[in-house]
């Protein structure tokens, strides 16, 4: 676990910083060459992956930097969904209130959650998140005024900024861009902030914390409270892409998978969560159009990369850009 | 007075005598999971899948035209043998990673992701059904009691006593609580500690195996039916401690009882919102379960 600290990608931001550069631009790219040739389709699956990918961001602030595996991230992701549909619909049709209001009830429904399963570690921790998730979305499942099993659709199209509509691709393409890279920025810079090192020292070594004269507990609900916010935030914006929500979002599969983009991309890394959300996209649609069975196969390689790969695409990058990148072998050290 | 004792009678027994016939499955699911957490520290987060893919093997084995006994025989030792493979084949490779609870647990679930599929693609989507073996039903205290149920009970309750009694009271039983205490000084004493941990996550795959041929002719057969279910293990194994075989049969037990009646007096649907509602409770109070571990008890 030690040399995991000391060779994490905060200690050498240089290849990841790169990697982050790469996927952006990529990203960005992808939509504007898209929607000059015309197509919308492949620009709202990219902003879908984009949306995903803010949910795998918040899975690898607990799972890679707190070393909390959340099993049922998905409750705040659905939440944070729930809520704009329904702030959309009913209330007004202005994204700042959509948002606003996600994220402080999810950073509510965060501090609940927090409260609740924080009291237990390690794979504890991991059932118990499981179970609320679960639990939640039964109740939503069998609540008629939300929808019950359809979920909820006719959810308005909303000006983001004067000429910027949630309907247009391209358009939302660029605000989720903005949302997200934003988070991703904001998540870095805790990072490299003194609560981000207790972060990993949580990981490390939680018993030696507390001899160091902090509170682990306390930091650990902080993280869980702004895990929430980054799946809640993220959810926010589903309705507007898709015009509707159901209660699949807050189910487990929602939640296996921001774990599984998470591992594939790297843990740890942040990047990596982007990076695995856009590549399991892409093999998604990919594989679907050949078979229905595409879980099979994405179970497949989410074991080999467990058991040979444990660190994932950028886990695996970082050293060899490291490598290639200085001629001078400690030079990511400085 | 009568109307109480009528309303004892006819309403809250049968209902607590049909949960105590799922009660028994749900036990032989949790007694898997926990002797495979209380030796090998490993979640099998596959375990509802297993529990599927022994009710699926009652569909096979009856459609190669044996009776439901050789199901009841064959499953075990098929899923037996599945979990062996699946522990050495796959779980052994991250077994001495630092991060092992973490990997064994994304492992498993990769490997749920994969049966279900795989269940899907073999046997398809739709449910099927299972003929009871015993059909028709026994008059006991004046109520009528569909006969398979007790037949789940009775053969459920048997192979729990018989796990009982393999774990706490055979040398072999002694061997595995041995190296669940103290791996490296069991390994000393010339135990096979690693062929041990094989055999005994077979033998968790194997239970879940055994309550998904039971249940298969109460509920119908589907990829998906070990995910509700599943849920229920995990609460019963979380409240009972974690590798406490205790634990799991007296959560087990208690919490399917509180299940069924509790489903007299609100709708079935807030079942799980109360279990986990329990769960939380007990947990507040003892944060490691109501029992020790396996091999610490």
């Amino acid at each position: 676990m030690l040399d995991r600290l000391t060779s994490s990608p905060s200690s050498k931001p240089n290849a990841v910083r790169f990697l982050a550069w790469v996927f952006f631009s990529a990203a960005l790219l992808f939509a504007i060459v898209g929607t000059l040739m015309g197509d919308s389709f492949y620009v709202r699956l990219a902003t879908e992956a984009l949306i995903f990918g803010g949910l795998a961001l918040s899975v690898d602030l607990l799972l890679g930097h707190v070393g909390l595996l959340p099993l049922g991230q998905a409750l705040f992701f659905g939440l944070g969904a729930y809520v704009s549909a329904l702030v959309l619909k009913h209330w007004a049709a202005s994204f700042l209130l959509a948002i606003a209001v996600s994220v402080a009830l999810c950073a509510l429904a965060g501090l609940i959650g927090g409260l609740i399963a924080i009291r237990s570690k390690g794979v504890y921790f991991a059932l118990i998140s499981f179970g609320l998730a679960q639990v939640v979305s039964k109740v939503i499942y069998n609540t008629r005024e939300l929808g019950a099993s359809d979920g909820m659709t006719g959810v308005p199209i909303v000006t983001v900024l004067p000429g910027l509509q949630t309907d247009n691709p391209l358009g939302f393409f660029i605000v989720t861009w903005v949302v997200i890279g934003g988070m991703y920025l904001g998540l870095r810079y805790v990072m490299q902030t003194p609560m981000g090192r207790l972060f990993a020292a949580i990981r490390v070594n939680e018993h030696r914390v507390g001899f160091l004269g902090f509170d682990a507990w306390h930091f650990k609900l902080v993280a869980f409270v702004a895990a929430a916010v980054v799946a809640g935030l993220s959810g926010a914006l589903y309705p507007m892409l898709r015009g509707f929500v159901s209660p699949e979002l807050m189910f487990f599969q929602v939640s296996g998978s921001a774990v599984v983009n998470v591992i594939v991309g790297g843990s740890g890394t942040l990047i990596g969560a982007l990076y695995g959300s856009g590549l399991l996209t892409v093999l998604k649609s990919v594989l679907g159009s050949f078979t229905a069975h595409h879980h099979i196969v994405i179970g497949f390689l989410f074991v080999v990369v467990v058991i040979a790969f444990p660190r994932g695409i950028v886990g695996y990058l970082v050293p060899l850009l490291e490598k290639r990148g200085s001629n001078n072998p400690r030079g990511g050290q400085a | 007075m009568t109307s109480i004792l009528e309303w004892l009678q006819l309403v809250l027994a049968p209902q607590s005598i049909n949960g105590l016939s799922i009660g028994v499955a749900v036990v032989l699911m949790a007694l898997g999971l926990t002797i495979i957490f209380g030796l090998l520290d490993v979640i099998n987060m596959a375990h509802g899948e297993c529990y599927a893919l022994g009710a699926y093997m009652v569909v096979l084995i009856l459609g190669m035209g044996l009776s439901f006994w050789w199901a009841l025989v064959l499953t075990p030792l098929i899923m037996g043998l599945f979990g062996y493979v699946m522990e050495r084949g796959l779980i052994q490779r991250v077994f001495h990673s630092k991060d092992r609870h973490t990997l064994t647990l994304l492992l498993t679930f990769g490997m749920a992701t994969v049966l279900e599929d795989a269940i899907k693609i073999v046997f398809g989507a739709n449910p099927q059904r299972v003929e009871a073996p015993v059909t028709g039903g026994t008059e006991l205290l004046g109520l009528f009691f569909p006969n398979y149920r007790l037949f789940v009970m009775l053969v459920g309750g048997a192979i729990i006593v018989a796990v009982w009694l393999l774990v706490f009271r055979t040398s072999l039983g002694a061997v595995v609580r041995a190296a669940a205490y103290d791996k490296d000084m069991s390994a000393s004493l010339g135990i096979p500690v690693s062929r041990v941990y094989a055999l005994t996550f077979a033998f968790g795959v194997a239970l879940a195996g055994i309550a998904g041929v039971l249940l298969a002719p109460i509920y119908s057969v589907f990829p998906t039916m070990g995910r509700d279910f599943v849920l229920i293990a995990f609460s019963v194994v979380i409240i009972g401690g974690m590798g406490s075989i205790k634990g799991a049969v007296l959560a087990g037990l208690l919490l399917t009882q509180v299940q069924s009646l509790s489903s007299l007096f609100i709708s079935p649907v807030w079942n799980d919102t109360l279990l986990f509602g329990i769960m939380v409770v007990v947990l507040m109070w003892r944060p490691q379960g109501l029992f020790g571990k396996l091999g610490h008890a």
